[in-house]
């Protein structure tokens, strides 16, 4: 049992603010920048600034880079994956005591793990690939006790860890080292008070403010993911001022997936049309009005679309719907691939060769097939048809996501016309 | 506009790093400001890429990639 955490420092009398990393506070690791080949050019990943920064083979030579086999022929960014996921999720745990009543991997007190050895050793693997992040998360990653020496490795191997805890296990030695090794934390807090306990079905709010505090005492790149259901989605706002308040260094939006438990759950937490079409211009609202760094995950692309943003900014930016198997991949606890936490097909071992190159179709070959409103939409290349784990919950992998306004405009235009499929099996619709 | 060409473009720019184990997220704020955010990250993330390249000197025959 780990003792309870001492009080959060306060930077003024009376103000609730969580402190400043103090000066007691290991210093943040700072890894040199890399770079990796793509077919179209290269990828520089910098941490400072804190991105990955995609550059066309004329401007690699200008820094200095060779040409490298891989740019035989032409090719532009998006004619075909990555050379490997930019970033992968590593799912080092099933196992949980929460027991979030929506919990997209349903994980259990006693839900597999990998253990230290088998993590390090996906690292590896992921090094040589030549990925940049890894997000791990679980389950609770938190409560494995070789977490942050599994971080330590990636930094070592020259990957930059992130993490997602509940934060019901975060204590002050946790936070002080896992604020030194980790690139990001985000605490998942899917809302205030009352909010969280009927997102999650039990009453973990002051324990997730608590980890925030006192993760933000050593370090300034802590967040919240925050997942968006209808009963949330018309009080993001006091979430926004909230985490405004601690300091946090962004809040991230997430569509209710149903997968896990959530898939038992989805049909009454899943967005009504109203507010999925809303969600975009409040979301720009509220990061305006705060002035936080907000962002939307990928299966919410739809609804950022719906509102047609330039395309030039949106690529440029990277905002695009479903990118499992191309920028991102998940390894779950038993070693297997899979294009995303969420779901699709396992496609192999990750120690297993050439499954980056050969796999993944169930992701990568949607919008070659897109049937309409997918078809005819101008943003097809980005949005990639949604979310294809949504799309599975309304009855077929390869239909355009149910939860996109344009697809809702066209059904409603299209009374009795069932919607088509990209299966490669095709032949048939869905209704 | 020769020099240009040969200096080559930023493609594409994801800011932070991405903590979450499920999903890839991507920052909307950006999008308010269109065009300028654009030109405002190409120039930053441009000189932060050089000044890395200036301080690192020339790379090996696979570049500096992990």
């Amino acid at each position: 049992m780990r003792p309870d955490p001492p009080a959060p420092r306060e930077t003024r009398d009376g103000d609730p603010r969580v402190a400043a990393p103090s000066r007691d506070s290991p210093p943040e690791v700072r890894p040199a920048p890399t770079f990796r080949y793509e077919r179209f050019g290269g990828i520089v990943s910098l941490h400072r600034p804190r991105g990955l920064a995609y550059v066309d083979r004329d401007y690699a030579r200008s820094i200095g880079f060779p040409d490298s086999p891989l740019w035989q022929g032409e090719a532009a960014l998006g004619d075909g994956p990555l050379a490997a996921p930019t970033e992968v999720h590593l799912v080092v745990s099933r196992r949980c005591s929460a027991g979030c009543t929506g919990c997209y991997v349903d994980a259990t007190p006693d839900g597999p793990a990998l253990d230290e050895a088998e993590a390090k050793a996906t690292i590896d693997r992921l090094a040589e690939m030549g990925v940049f992040h890894v997000a791990l998360g679980g389950g609770e990653a938190v409560d494995l006790p070789y977490l942050i020496e599994v971080a330590r490795h990636a930094r070592r191997r020259g990957l930059v860890p992130n993490l997602t805890t509940s934060g019901l296990s975060v204590d002050e030695p946790f936070a002080r080292e896992a604020a030194q090794v980790f690139g990001q934390i985000n605490v998942s807090v899917d809302g205030l008070g009352d909010d969280y306990r009927r997102a999650r079905g039990y009453d973990g709010f002051d324990r997730a403010q608590r980890a925030l505090r006192l993760l933000r005492s050593h370090g300034r790149h802590v967040g919240i993911n925050c997942v968006v259901s209808r009963d949330n989605a018309d009080r993001l706002a006091p979430i926004v001022a909230w985490a405004k308040r601690l300091r946090l260094s962004e809040v991230e939006f997430l569509r209710f997936k149903p997968a896990g438990r959530g898939a038992g759950v989805f049909e009454d937490r899943d967005l009504t049309p109203e507010q999925g079409r809303k969600l975009y211009r409040r979301v720009l609202f509220y990061a305006l009005r705060y002035r936080m760094r907000i962002k939307l995950d990928c299966s919410f692309a739809p609804m950022i679309f719906a509102h047609r943003p330039s395309r030039r900014v949106a690529a440029f930016l990277g905002v695009m719907g479903c990118v499992g198997g191309d920028v991102l991949a998940s390894i779950m606890p038993d070693g297997q691939w899979i294009g995303c936490s969420f779901g699709g097909p396992p496609e192999g071992r990750f120690d297993e060769a050439g499954i980056w190159d050969r796999g993944f179709s169930a992701f990568r070959d949607y919008a070659a097939r897109a049937p309409e409103p997918c078809a005819s939409c101008d943003y097809l290349a980005l949005c990639r048809g949604g979310c294809r784990v949504v799309a599975q919950a309304h009855g077929d992998w390869w239909q355009p996501d149910p939860g996109c306004p344009r697809v809702q405009d066209w059904k409603a235009a299209h009374p009795g016309t069932p919607i088509g499929s990209a299966s490669p099996r095709k032949l048939r619709v869905v209704s | 506009m020769k020099l240009l060409r040969r200096r080559g473009r930023i493609l594409r720019v994801a800011p932070g790093y991405n903590p979450n184990s499920s999903s890839l997220g991507v920052d909307v704020s950006f999008l308010l400001f269109g065009s300028v955010a654009v030109t405002a990250l190409s120039l930053v993330v441009g000189s932060a890429v050089r000044l890395w390249r200036r301080r690192a000197g020339p790379p090996g025959p696979e570049g500096s990639a992990p």
